[in-house]
């Protein structure tokens, strides 16, 4: 069922035009795109990149990135920080979790151009030089890892989590974690470190 | 060491394997808690690099002048190709080369039974074609433009039907896994059944599970002349050099593989992947560097799942509860390509019983092949036993946790000889102890609020006792580091943590001495990690090393300070001598020369006759909302007999994890197939369901019931990455039962399954 | 995933007259479901309009006499975190932490929770389905688990939308911009079945933008949100049920209840909210009140188990509330 082995019929252009609803979608009649009647916002958009002005772990970067380049894309592939992994590039496991201005996002389900302008930390901006936040160290000390791929992700989790809420209670860790999926389940080991860190009231 | 001839259990098959053995006799170490290190809540070896974001996996791999390829797949579940058009995706924008098996020669793969690009697909995932472009994107879009026509082909998705059809041929040979079925039998079942007072017989099943592991299946392959290194995301890092040389004609030693981290594989890196072939294909011809990274839906169309099972057990026994009989037939689908689905060993070795007839079906289909994953068969054909056998017991009125120690086997059940150690029944009391047993529902179902509780129990017998050959090197080096090396794998298992600590205990000296390399073809021969295998082939190979190498630091020390060796007394890193220091590994080190502290290590071989198993019991609370059919697992205990613990921490944690697996199994996790379509309608993180923190068990408690297994190896270890998740589905299947009354025959035991099982209309 | 044009104009009638002019340009709130179906190739924008730059949509505003006013782009984890929604509309507190996980909270608008596509597999895989455009709805025939008991036909998704639930049951009211013109109407309305527009899950026409959401003041209010599913967090309903009463010694003054995954939108059913005036609560009413449920439902192959699950959770629900 290739796309391509489909005749584009009537039925596929109404199923375009079907998709102009709501917040999701919107949809003009006009059937050809001319540039002249684009509002100036998008004129630079024209040329294939777009500007963007980021902080990431405290450094501030200025980079022009293609619209379609996800945040994790952009943070692995153009920053070289390979920390933040991308596991279901579907925001459906967590292991790209890093935070945007203080709160816990997946990086590899939301465009990097959707970052412009604010500031990212991504595990790699955890460390202080060489030496690990305590909540790295609580994960070590409490063993909150088997293979270690999800782990960035559990960490930001845990960190963004504790940083909104020091006191945590246990329904708060796990709902708190519940975002960040682990297959080798270690789920209580992480728990563990999550609550070690919370003791060290950081 | 000496060349010998060895056999053990890897996945469910008898290796035999000649190779060089350790001749070492060593004594059994003392207890766990008279040793410094063994045993131990030691913090992870790579857990620094881990949690700070450095460790580089295959998936983090960026050479200089890289490039990426992409695999096109079948979307159809069978067809022949009659055309590929690559002249648009060509043309695209960074694309290099474009692989089908029209510009590419016939390697074979799955045995003969396919190409690495073949013109017949049998599965929707199949590949079909390999863009290779200066970027991931390229290659993506590139995939998008290539044009193909197919002679569509009639195909199955299901199993039973798969076996009946009549107008299917998968393959030239039919429809069955290697042409037969696979079938056991001792003493005779008719008669055994003739004797039997109560007959219970019923049919069970399971899903198709997939691995899913984090880190998708990639590899990157580079040609430095006439060598080949490859970068690879497995669990056999020789298995992949092997298969790749004999796939290339070139020799064996022409291949490095390396993989220092890699997140997760649970079976599915067993073998080489044909991406990893295309890799070097590709690299070859453009003299660079090639990535080939799986997506998730390759994941999980692609690279390998838990073959389903439909089970009819049939158990004879007399009114006091002794089985006479046992029959057990399953059909399994193991996808397009060969593979086994088999899932009785439990039934042929888990309890005494006499007569026992065994047949196991592998059907082909047109859906993804299977592979090993954590235990195969172990864990399908589990939950059927334990099902059974607690019918049975309710039906003569048994307590089942009796009846089971009333069949207990005393001695192995296959071959008859006696086990190194079976410590099961201390498993079983200790288990019912902690799970509060006596609080079960005498009569299922029985409590009166909406939402019930369920006590249910299960066992597990697996392997899990490695042999040889396995080996370690250990040198120490001129500044006193102590360095290992072995060409095993830490799949997140913690193979890196016990071999320091084993170094560190025999030598005597701090575990920040010890430097693990693992990983990497150019070290001396490890096992692919997978049977529960790696912990009791490698530890006894490392304790050799070490042994030797202060053997070895007795003559070196006797050469240095002119001292007699039986003068010298070795304690925490120096030699003593009439109470005085006189030198240690440092001062050692530092003034022999070069490779002088070099020591080889071995796995010895395994005692003829003896039957390594290990053993455990799993208990499992659950709390059933008959109003929404969602279960929650309150608690479970894991009881089990695995020898030596190595890292108690580590170990816990591995329990766990077995643990979760087999509750998403038991709870969630299924592989949704249109039959119509022949199409996958899950193959993403969101709709396959792996549980989330919110779904783990309350309360698990790990116990291990002996020290160690004297007879298993010098180290008395055995694995425990299987026997974690054999019995937890069927634990908490029982418990669900014993919470609602009514049997939930089929897995995952979803909602809609409890409510259509308690509300009839 | 392809790539695209990215604008962020500065107002919703910039946004709106160009989403009416250009050719598939889709509107990007959170962003949280539509790069998923740009990522499979379910849809493949020319432009994204990202509206993020109009902080005026970005609001929680109580007022006695007005009620509660959401701008549409304000984030799920805002009103999660809003004291006078946990207060005086636990309802949709409950429900707006049933969704996804934290993480797409931080991210994804309540707009965009009310106006998601459906998460039907064969919509999102790769079937030509009804509501693709296609002829037929592959769950007729195929895997029927998730879909819909009633309201179905020819398409039959389930809604997939938590807060939806809750905004019905605590009759909410959208308000809807465009270029030139603003109207408000009913959530209710707002919805659409497929035998009026398989396409389509409400009623957006183009250049349309749901802009904020207004609920009347029902502060003296029990209420509750139930969701089914089959793990613990990131799931979408098996069925879910929403509830909210006025309450008076165990008696039911006036009540609402609205069901979420048994139809292609949130549904009432109407037996049950007449019969929920002067409503004792105890075992024999609850019993009969359920029964008057889910009478016209009509199961496919597999989702059967939908229709006692959504009376037992009027059960649940009602039995939970006085307790």
């Amino acid at each position: 069922m290739k796309k391509s082995d489909k005749p584009i019929n009537s039925s596929r252009r109404k199923f375009l035009k079907g998709m102009s609803s709501g917040i999701v979608g919107a949809y003009a009649i006009t059937p050809n795109l001319k540039i002249e009647n684009l509002p100036k916002e998008i004129s630079d958009s024209i040329e294939g990149k777009i500007k963007l002005t980021i902080k990431v772990n405290g450094d501030k970067i200025s980079k022009s990135v293609k619209p379609n380049t996800t945040l994790a894309e952009f943070i692995r592939e153009d920053l070289k920080l390979t920390g933040t992994k991308i596991v279901c590039n579907h925001g459906e496991c967590g292991s790209c979790t890093v935070l945007m201005n203080g709160e816990a996002v997946y990086s590899c389900h939301m465009l990097a151009l959707d970052a412009d302008g604010s500031e990212i930390i991504t595990v790699e901006g955890l460390l202080k030089d060489d030496e690990l936040h305590p909540v790295q160290q609580s994960f070590i000390d409490k063993d909150g890892l088997q293979c270690g791929f999800c782990t960035p992700g559990q960490i930001m989790s845990a960190y963004a989590l504790l940083k909104n809420n020091s006191k945590p209670t246990d329904e708060e860790i796990k709902n708190g974690m519940s975002g960040n999926l682990c297959r080798c389940g270690a789920y209580p080991k992480i728990f563990d470190s999550v609550k070690d860190a919370v003791s060290k009231k950081i | 060491m000496s060349i010998k001839k060895s056999k053990h259990f890897f996945e469910e098959d008898f290796v035999e394997k000649i190779g060089e053995v350790s001749d070492e006799n060593y004594k059994q170490l003392p207890p766990n808690k008279d040793l410094k290190y063994i045993g131990k809540k030691i913090p992870r070896y790579d857990g620094y690099a881990k949690v700070s974001g450095k460790a580089v996996y295959t998936f983090d791999i960026n050479l200089p002048n890289m490039v990426y390829g992409k695999i096109l797949r079948s979307e159809i579940p069978h067809g022949k190709i009659k055309s590929i058009d690559i002249s648009k995706a060509k043309s695209t924008d960074g694309v290099l080369d474009i692989l089908t098996f029209e510009n590419t020669p016939d390697y074979n793969w799955y045995g003969n039974s396919s190409k690495l690009f073949d013109q017949v697909v049998r599965y929707e995932g199949d590949e079909i074609a390999c863009i290779c472009a200066e970027t991931q994107k390229d290659a993506e879009e590139a995939a998008k433009k290539i044009i193909i026509s197919y002679e569509k082909l009639p195909f199955e998705v299901d199993a039973e039907k798969s076996f009946k059809s009549e107008n299917l041929k998968i393959h030239e040979s039919g429809n069955i896994s290697r042409e037969k079925p696979d079938e056991y039998s001792r003493g005779n079942v008719d008669d055994g059944f003739e004797q039997s007072e109560i007959i219970v017989e019923d049919t069970y099943s399971t899903q198709i599970a997939i691995h899913n592991p984090t880190e998708v299946h990639c590899s990157v392959a580079n040609w430095e002349g006439e060598k080949l290194k490859i970068w690879d995301s497995t669990q056999g890092i020789f298995e992949v050099r092997n298969s790749i040389a004999k796939s290339l004609g070139i020799n064996e030693e022409n291949v490095q593989v390396i993989k220092e981290y890699m997140g997760g594989g649970f079976g599915s890196k067993l073998e080489a992947g044909k991406y990893t072939l295309m890799a070097a294909i590709l690299s070859k011809k453009l003299k660079r560097p090639v990535k080939i990274v799986l997506d998730r839906k390759e994941m999980n169309l692609a690279v390998g799942n838990r073959p389903d099972s439909k089970q009819t057990l049939k158990l004879g026994l007399k009114k006091d509860g002794t089985i006479l009989a046992l029959n057990h037939y399953s059909i399994a689908n193991v996808g397009a390509y060969p593979s086994g689905g088999g899932c009785s060993w439990p039934a042929r070795t888990m309890y005494q019983i006499p007569n026992v007839k065994t047949v196991d079906y592998s059907i082909f289909t047109n859906t993804g092949r299977s592979r090993a994953f954590r235990a195969p068969g172990h864990v399908q054909g589990t939950f059927a036993l334990d099902a059974i056998m607690d019918d049975a017991a309710e039906k003569i009125g048994m307590d089942p946790l009796e009846f089971r120690i009333k069949n207990y086997a005393e001695k192995d059940q296959v071959w008859g000889g006696n086990y190194s150690s079976k410590m099961l029944k201390e498993a079983y009391k200790i288990g019912a102890e902690k799970i509060g047993w006596g609080k079960r529902n005498k009569i299922p179902g029985s409590e009166k609020s909406y939402l019930k509780t369920g006590i249910g129990l299960a066992s597990q017998i697996w392997w899990g006792g490695g042999g040889p050959p396995a080996h370690a090197n250990m040198k120490i080096a001129k500044d006193g580091l102590v360095h290992v090396y072995s060409g095993t794998q830490d799949l997140g298992t913690g193979t890196y943590t016990f071999i320091s600590q084993i170094a560190a205990e025999i030598l005597e000296i701090p575990l920040n001495k010890i430097k693990v390399h693992l990983g990497d073809t150019d070290f001396p021969f490890g096992p692919s990690s997978g049977g529960s295998t790696t912990a009791p082939s490698i530890s006894p190979a490392v304790r050799d090393a070490a042994e030797k190498m202060k053997k070895k630091l007795f003559s070196a020390a006797s050469a240095l300070t002119n001292i007699s060796e039986d003068k010298l007394i070795y304690s925490e890193g120096s030699f003593s001598s009439e109470n005085i220091k006189i030198i240690n590994i440092d001062e050692i080190a530092n003034q022999v020369e070069s490779d002088s502290l070099f020591t080889k290590g071995s796995r010895e071989e395994n005692i003829e006759g003896i039957v390594v198993q290990t053993f455990g019991a799993q208990f499992a609370k659950v709390e059933v909302d008959t109003l929404t059919g969602n279960v929650k697992v309150i608690k479970i205990v894991a009881a089990h007999d695995i020898g030596r613990t190595l890292n108690r921490q580590t170990l816990e944690n591995q329990f766990h994890g077995g643990i979760m697996q087999g509750l998403g199994f038991a709870l969630t996790e299924e592989r949704i197939m249109d039959s119509d379509y022949g199409k996958m309608l899950n193959p993403n993180m969101h709709d396959y369901k792996i549980p989330t923190m919110l779904d783990a068990p309350t309360e698990i408690e790990v116990i291990i019931v002996n020290d160690m297994d004297e007879l298993a190896n010098n180290m008395g270890v055995k694995g425990i990455g299987e026997p974690a998740m054999i019995p937890t589905a069927a634990a908490i299947a029982n418990a669900v039962y014993n919470a609602i009354g009514v049997r939930i025959k089929s897995l995952p035991i979803t909602p809609d399954k409890i409510i259509n099982a308690l509300y009839k209309n | 995933m392809n790539n695209f044009e990215y604008m962020q104009p500065e107002s919703i009638e910039i946004a709106s007259k160009f989403l009416k002019k250009n050719s598939s340009s889709y509107l990007y709130a959170g962003g949280t479901d539509i790069l998923g179906m740009i990522k499979e190739d379910i849809i493949s924008p020319k432009q994204l309009v990202n509206l993020k730059k109009i902080n005026s949509l970005n609001y929680i505003k109580f007022d006695e006499k007005e009620g509660l006013k959401i701008g549409a782009l304000t984030k799920l984890s805002e009103i999660e975190k809003s004291e006078i929604i946990k207060k005086s509309f636990n309802v949709l507190h409950q429900a707006v932490k049933e969704v996804a996980t934290l993480q797409l909270r931080n991210v994804g608008t309540i707009g965009g929770n009310i106006c998601q596509r459906p998460r039907c597999f064969y919509f999102r895989g790769d079937f030509d389905c009804i509501r693709k455009g296609g002829d037929t709805c592959f769950a007729v025939t195929g895997n029927s688990k998730y879909h819909c008991i009633i309201g179905g036909g020819p398409c039959y998704i389930v809604h997939p939308s938590d807060t939806a639930v809750a905004l019905l049951a605590l009759d909410a009211k959208f308000k809807i911009s465009s270029e030139k013109s603003e109207k408000i109407i009913s959530a209710r309305e707002f919805f659409v079945l497929p035998d009026v527009d398989d396409q389509k899950e409400n009623i957006l026409k183009d250049g349309e933008i749901l802009t904020e959401i207004i609920i009347p003041n029902s502060s003296n209010n029990i209420s509750k949100f139930i969701k089914v599913k089959e793990r613990g967090a990131w799931d979408f309903a098996l069925v879910s049920i929403a509830g909210v009463f006025e309450i008076e010694n165990k008696i039911i003054k006036s009540g609402k209840i609205t069901f979420g995954g048994v139809a292609p939108i949130p549904w009432v059913e109407e037996k049950v909210n007449t019969g929920l005036t002067n409503f004792k609560i105890d075992e024999n009413n609850i019993e009969k009140l359920s029964s008057l449920a889910f009478t016209k439902a009509e199961a496919m192959d597999k989702n059967s188990y939908k229709i006692p699950l959504a009376k037992n959770l009027i059960k649940k629900l009602l039995s939970e509330i006085v307790y």
